[in-house]
């Protein structure tokens, strides 16, 4: 083994070591959670910790199928992330469009307020959004709750897409409307398919926030709007805490999340990479 | 014979910010002809090819095209198409959508496209690679397919941004040739902007120099090579371009750094100082001569260019002689009487014979 080899040998090993690190952190609280909801729920507080236990998927059943069943939640939390992704994108594209391409008056500063929106702290919203909401009666409504999704979603998206968009040579565009191509037609022909990384992109990001929102959720929704964030707590009592059913009924919530990841992964990376190979990422 | 895209600009006028791109320009283009925008970068040939197109619009002036006001219509309702110089094409697209997307923009019906689409690809010889993606083109099949594109609806005029620059040098040679074949067999107006003078020269049927945003000569290649019009478009065409010395003018003597002349020419001016402009053919080795030294001789294979030092000048000559020169050595040059231009010192313009 000659030295470049070891070299290359050793900072192998010590990415490895890093990755494996990193990916431990990550990787330890699903497994631990894992291991606990297929215990009962009094080996989950024995201490010190069984390591050998006759696993019980009791506690999936329960989650699913018991008093305090997740089902209605996971389609409420489909609901409500799937309409603030499909209104998110069908607004976000054409407004991005619009910021990359046309020559406003005042482009500049709204795209600089459309931007500071995100920078409120989103606990400082929750009682100006109950109080919105209350006056307009769309407490505890689908309606209501996309509304305020979207307010989060949209100045997102839109500031994601203007960089994709902006990566489109002017003369693609240009050659369309010679072709006769309307503004919307080539948006649609032309700019669109081009996007559909970042399309794709965007889309994961809105729907994972959408999902994961726990904050507003629990304040503006109720018994009608229950998303599974907060349908979850209901194992979570003054008296005890049923940490076996929570970790089973919190693996359930991850899992279209975890489906979705793998399945648009080729396209995460791909979006995510456009620009930093110059041109390389549109083909 | 078509009588179809007649272009005229008249007092066209476009400034970026501070930059004035186009200084109130005039132009007439006639039907079916080929027509070149020379001139350097930065000259407003481009910009008045996207005026032209409806890319752009004056912020003076007026466009006719056929007769009509279009200086404000839409590019999509002007019937031109246009070849840009990165292409253009759509990635996303196979070459068959590519060159079928202007005609299902223009609503044509879909057994039609098929035919337009399969006849312009053949036209241009990438009818074998309808099914392929721009990505998996070379440079010059995606020229091509950008040809192809821009001819498939038959468009009134024909606009061409730098075609072939994006191309190696061979493949520019046989593009040069078949895109003068195709605008003659299409009949239709061609509107070239280039930057290259041999393009031009070869392909256009008469050309515009544009410089600083100014067009300073409009004729044929010949005209414009012959007998330019003004010291600046002498300096900027032929390869390498016209030798521009002071002199003195008496009559049919002409003084270079203290070396007469006898014209073969005679010029309507009272005696004093001149411009002389001499092409680098037209000088010759001659004993008795305008001495001067050897700066540096570079060999183009057929021919040598010798670079001269005339007093602070220098001097460009092209010679076929197989002689080998040493630098710095004297070497006596003449020039052929009947070939010197001679311009205005002041204006720049060129003094006409009588």
């Amino acid at each position: 083994m000659n030295t470049h080899q070891r070299a290359r040998l050793t900072r192998n090993v010590i990415l490895m070591a890093v990755a494996g690190a990193l990916l431990f952190v990550w990787v330890l609280p699903l497994i631990w959670a894992f291991v606990v909801s297929l215990k009962s729920e009094r080996e989950v507080l024995a201490f010190p910790p069984s390591v050998f236990f006759e696993p019980e998927f009791g506690n999936y059943v329960d989650a699913l199928f018991g008093d305090f069943s997740i089902v209605d939640s996971l389609l409420t939390s489909t609901i409500l992330a799937t309409a603030t992704t499909v209104i998110t994108i069908a607004l976000a594209v054409p407004a991005a469009y619009a910021f990359a391409r046309l020559r406003l008056p005042g482009k500049r500063s709204l795209g600089f307020y459309t931007l500071a929106t995100q920078m409120v702290p989103p606990v400082g919203l929750v009682i100006p959004y109950f109080l919105i909401l209350n006056r307009f009666g769309w407490l505890d409504t689908y309606h209501g709750m996309v509304i305020v999704y979207l307010t989060f979603s949209l100045p997102f998206a839109i500031w994601l897409m203007v960089a994709y968009m902006e990566d489109i040579p002017w003369e693609m565009e240009e050659a369309a409307f010679l072709d006769k191509a309307s503004r919307l037609q080539t948006l649609w022909h032309i700019v669109i398919p081009q996007v559909r990384g970042g399309i794709a992109v965007t889309v994961i990001f809105i729907f994972l926030n959408a999902w994961n929102e726990f904050l507003f959720a629990v304040q503006l929704g109720g018994n009608t709007v229950r998303p599974v964030t907060v349908a979850m707590y209901n194992f979570v009592s003054v008296e005890q805490t049923l940490w076996a059913k929570l970790s089973a009924a919190a693996l359930v919530a991850m899992l279209p999340v975890v489906i979705i990841g793998i399945a648009a992964q080729k396209q995460i990376v791909k979006g995510l990479t456009v620009g930093a190979v110059k041109g390389g990422g549109r083909r | 014979m078509s009588t179809q895209g007649r272009v005229s600009l008249r007092g066209v006028r476009k400034i970026f910010g501070k930059f004035v791109a186009l200084d109130g320009i005039d132009l007439d283009i006639e039907s079916v002809e080929f027509f070149a925008l020379l001139g350097p970068s930065g000259s407003g040939k481009t910009t008045t090819l996207r005026i032209i197109a409806g890319l752009d619009t004056p912020d003076e002036g007026t466009l006719f095209v056929d007769g009509a006001d279009v200086t404000f219509a839409p590019p999509g309702d002007r019937d031109v198409a246009m070849v840009f110089q990165n292409y253009a094409l759509y990635p996303h697209m196979t070459v068959r959508e590519n060159i079928a997307f202007p005609l299902k923009m223009a609503k044509v019906p879909r057994v039609s496209i098929d035919t337009l689409v399969r006849e312009a690809a053949a036209k241009v010889r990438i009818d074998h690679l309808l099914h392929r993606r721009p990505g998996q083109l070379s440079g010059g099949q995606q020229q091509r397919c950008a040809l192809a594109r821009a001819i498939v609806r038959k468009p009134k005029l024909f606009l061409l941004d730098e075609p072939l620059s994006n191309l190696d040098a061979q493949l520019r040679l046989e593009t040069r040739v078949e895109l003068k074949k195709l605008q003659r067999s299409l009949n239709v107006t061609a509107i070239y902007v280039t930057h290259d003078q041999e393009e031009a020269m070869t392909l256009a049927d008469r050309m515009a120099v544009f410089l600083e945003g100014g067009i300073k000569q409009i004729g044929t290649p010949s005209e414009v090579f012959d007998r330019p019009n003004c010291v600046e478009v002498a300096a900027f065409i032929g390869s390498p371009p016209m030798n521009i010395v002071p002199a003195h003018l008496d009559g049919e003597t002409l003084t270079i750094e203290g070396h007469s002349a006898h014209l073969a020419q005679r010029f309507d001016r009272a005696p004093g100082p001149v411009t002389a402009g001499i092409r680098p053919g037209h000088l010759r080795i001659d004993a008795q001569g305008i001495p001067t030294q050897l700066y540096l001789s570079e060999n183009l294979g057929e021919s040598s260019l010798l670079n001269l030092k005339l007093g602070d000048a220098l001097v460009k000559m092209r010679t076929t002689e197989s002689q080998a020169f040493t630098d710095g050595e004297t070497i006596p040059i003449a020039f052929d009487s009947g070939s010197v231009h001679l311009f205005d010192p002041e204006s720049g313009l060129r003094l006409e014979e009588i």
